[in-house]
């Protein structure tokens, strides 16, 4: 047995004591570049690269503001949940950022719980916003608007087109689908693909999941699988900045499970006799990383995307000639989804007036421009999304993109109320046990999905 | 018995003789000084949190807004929940089957390679087949997710060269839960096989070679040799097989996400649910301390029997 003096004893806790001091910058994190520092705090939806490439963007913000300094604190995640919890993790460790990504799928979390109203700022700046929102189609705003509050400008948007093969098109001896195509013309498109092609293809491949999954083909049917209404409010926007508009109410709600309508079982019969016919693939779980190889391949005939992937596409070497889009086909109406994204600041922030100028910076012609070099998502500022898609890598239609908002003013936000993962995963974990049972397994599945769904809206 | 010693006061302490009251407080303060880092990060990291969450359980609290006290209505939230319901059904239903397979195949294979066999194949095998528990759950999941696709996974490529039509391997329940069966036991049992590796490789060989000569053969010797000498083994093997299975996570999150429908969620998925996706921490916490309890009981249990099966030689 080793023995030890009072004196050696004293001295090993010493060296402790040191190399605990020592190391304590790292065993807190106060080491981490900007962390404790005076700045703008800016959390973000990817990885240190995405961080990496905002940096023209601090830089831009910072030659009209030099006396803000901005850290962007890029956060990882599977999926947008996955993004709010760890945003959550540092407002509950007292470390919240001042400004946030979001998207549509955490508006209205953010929204209810987290992030501060931007009504006060828009009012006394619009002014210098009235050109934005001449540019900004009113859908993608009233969509980060939350009981009549706005919470976001929009930076970003998607909506889920059609995206084709034109091989795959043209070897079936057709054209480009018309922009009012309907769901019967949808399946005649899809059986002629199938008949002439040979080996493993199909028509349409697409993933469960809330963007571009089932969502499309209820909006085209004019239903949801929840109830939508309209909140009161928003007037102060809307007679200011879209005075021809008509009045769009203070934002979507969607308070109650709406799973059984008759409607929402028409669609899903739709998806039923797709994939039993094999015109459509069973849907897997996930984000459809699989599909741009599928794709390109021609192994796909059709498959839903947005403006995000003509970025995609070209990065995999396919030719923007090799595919086009076109709109969802229609049932009842040619409603869209879309989803978009844009920066909230939160409410426990001491820098509000320094979010809401980069805010302001990033959604102006000179921050969009920086952020998105590249058509890697649609833009809600017409000219530049015009300017982006329209310069030679789009597809032949690129307008598309744009004209889902234009064309069809109905288009509105997925799905997304406060409790969006908890109903998401109600959505998404009934859609297979509800499209693969036969015909009469429509209804089962869906009296399953309305009893999740119920669960997940249920305040306690 | 020599001593080492640091001080500078070094006496050799005769055999027999007690130590100084003052080098048995020496030796005591040392035991905890080396103690010490790990008390403290088990207390941090541990003990607290397990006590924390077993507050947590009886409050109301989505991180943002203060924590209110429910009483145990996170307990009478989560037995009428239809999910929680099925998903611990599901985990209970997949330990009897995994854990099964988890063991029979280790074992088999434990047998297998301790068998009559070069030295350096057997190095090999033992190598190969620890192999896939030191690669990441996720990524592995991620790579059978691929090769699983029904449309275009290379399983259901293979299987049509047989005129076999396409499985909805990870749409359908029953295919679902082979895929995470599948994953899980091939990427687990590589530490079961290890244990069985070890208490195969303990057994003297007199023993084989005594009952060779009454006429016992390969199958009489494993019943009757192998098995009850290393029951031991066996039972530790299965308390740690049992316990990891209960807590099985990774592989149904990204297979399938617990589907379709409810057919793979797992009791874990569902705490990870309540508390990041639901933001319902105190109901996240009270699953937790349920599972927490089934698992006490299940060892419990199996400890209780071990005293009628265990052979301790």
């Amino acid at each position: 047995m080793v023995e030890l003096s009072r004196r050696a004893m004293i001295a090993l806790l010493g060296l402790g004591a040191i190399g605990t001091a020592v190391s304590w910058p790292r065993l807190t994190g106060g080491d981490i570049p900007g962390r404790g520092d005076d700045a703008l705090t800016v959390a973000l939806f990817g990885t240190a690269q995405d961080a990496a490439a905002r940096q023209a963007l601090v830089e831009g913000f910072q030659r009209k503001h030099p006396g803000i300094a901005v850290r962007i604190v890029a956060i990882q995640g599977q999926d947008w949940s996955n993004y709010f919890a760890k945003i959550l993790t540092m407002v509950a460790a007292g470390t919240p950022p001042d400004v946030v990504t979001v998207a549509t799928e955490g508006t209205q979390l953010f929204a209810s719980r987290m992030a501060h109203p931007i009504d006060e700022y828009v009012q006394r700046d619009g002014d210098e916003l009235k050109e934005y929102f001449d540019d900004v189609n009113p859908a993608l705003v009233e969509a980060f608007m939350y009981k009549g509050n706005l919470f976001q400008l929009p930076d970003n948007f998607n909506a889920p087109n059609v995206f084709y093969n034109t091989g795959a098109l043209e070897r079936a001896g057709l054209e480009r689908p018309r922009d009012d195509w309907t769901v019967d013309d949808f399946f005649q498109v899809s059986r002629a693909m199938k008949k002439s092609a040979d080996g493993n293809f199909l028509p349409y491949f697409w993933n469960n999941r809330l963007w571009g999954g089932v969502v499309p083909w209820l909006y085209v049917n004019d239903t949801s699988f929840l109830t939508e209404e309209k909140a009161p409010g928003g007037d102060w926007l809307w007679n200011r900045f879209y005075p021809n508009e008509k009045p769009r109410g203070g934002g979507p709600l969607w308070e109650n499970a709406d799973a059984l309508n008759e409607r929402t079982i028409e669609s899903f019969e739709v998806l039923q006799q797709m994939v039993s016919e094999g015109l459509a693939a069973n849907p897997a779980q996930g984000g459809g990383n699989e599909l741009v190889s599928l794709f390109s391949t021609g192994k796909v005939g059709m498959t839903p995307a947005g403006g995000f992937w003509v970025q995609g596409l070209n990065d995999a070497g396919v030719a923007n000639d090799e595919y086009d889009v076109s709109f969802f086909p229609k049932m009842r109406s040619q409603r869209h989804q879309f989803g978009a994204g844009g920066y909230a600041i939160m409410e426990t922030s001491p820098r509000k007036d320094e979010a809401w100028e980069w805010l302001k910076y990033c959604i102006s012609d000179e921050g969009l421009r920086i952020a998105h070099p590249r058509p890697d998502s649609s833009i809600p500022r017409r000219s530049i999304n015009d300017e982006l898609y329209g310069a030679g890598m789009g597809p032949k239609h690129w307008q598309v993109f744009y004209d889902t908002l234009d064309k069809f003013p109905e288009s509105g936000p997925m799905p997304a109320p406060p409790q969006q993962a908890a109903v998401e995963s109600a959505l998404i974990k009934n859609v297979v046990t509800t499209i693969t049972n036969g015909q009469g397994g429509v209804r089962r599945g869906l009296e399953t999905m309305q009893r999740d769904l119920e669960l997940a809206l249920k305040g306690r | 018995m020599s001593t080492t010693t640091l001080s500078t006061r070094a006496t050799v302490v005769p055999k027999g003789a007690k130590p100084a009251p003052e080098k048995k407080r020496g030796n005591r303060l040392l035991i905890w000084v080396f103690l010490a880092p790990t008390v403290i990060g088990l207390g941090i990291f541990t003990f607290i949190p397990i006590i924390g969450s077993i507050v947590l359980a009886f409050f109301r609290w989505d991180i943002i807004t203060a924590p209110e006290f429910v009483g145990v209505d996170n307990f009478v939230q989560l037995a009428a929940n239809p999910t929680v319901r099925v998903s611990f059904l599901n985990t209970i239903g997949f330990v009897i089957v995994a854990v099964t397979l988890q063991l029979a195949v280790a074992l088999g294979l434990a047998v297998l390679v301790q068998s009559k066999m070069p030295n350096w194949l057997r190095t090999f095998f033992r190598s190969a087949l620890f192999f896939p528990l030191i690669l990441s759950a996720a990524s592995v999941s991620l790579v059978m997710a691929y090769l699983f696709n029904q449309e275009f996974g290379l399983v259901n490529q293979v299987l049509g060269w047989f005129g076999v039509a396409k499985i909805g391997w990870l749409t359908t329940g029953f295919g679902a839960k082979v895929v995470v069966l599948l994953v899980y036991v091939w990427q687990n049992f590589g530490f079961t096989f290890l244990l069985f590796i070890g208490g195969v490789a303990a057994i003297p060989k007199e023993v084989y070679e005594a009952s060779s000569i009454d006429g016992a053969t390969g199958w009489r010797q494993f019943r009757q040799i192998t098995i009850p000498l290393i029951s031991p083994t066996m039972l530790v093997a299965s308390v740690m097989a049992i316990i990891g299975a209960l807590q099985i996570f990774d592989q149904p999150y990204v297979l399938t996400r617990g589907g379709p429908g409810d057919e793979t969620r797992t009791a874990v998925m569902v705490i990870y649910e309540s508390a990041f996706q639901q933001l319902e921490f105190g109901l996240a916490s009270a699953i937790g301390i349920v599972l927490t309890i089934l698992i006490m009981l299940v060892t419990a249990v199996q400890f209780q029997l071990s005293k009628r099966f265990v052979f301790y030689g």
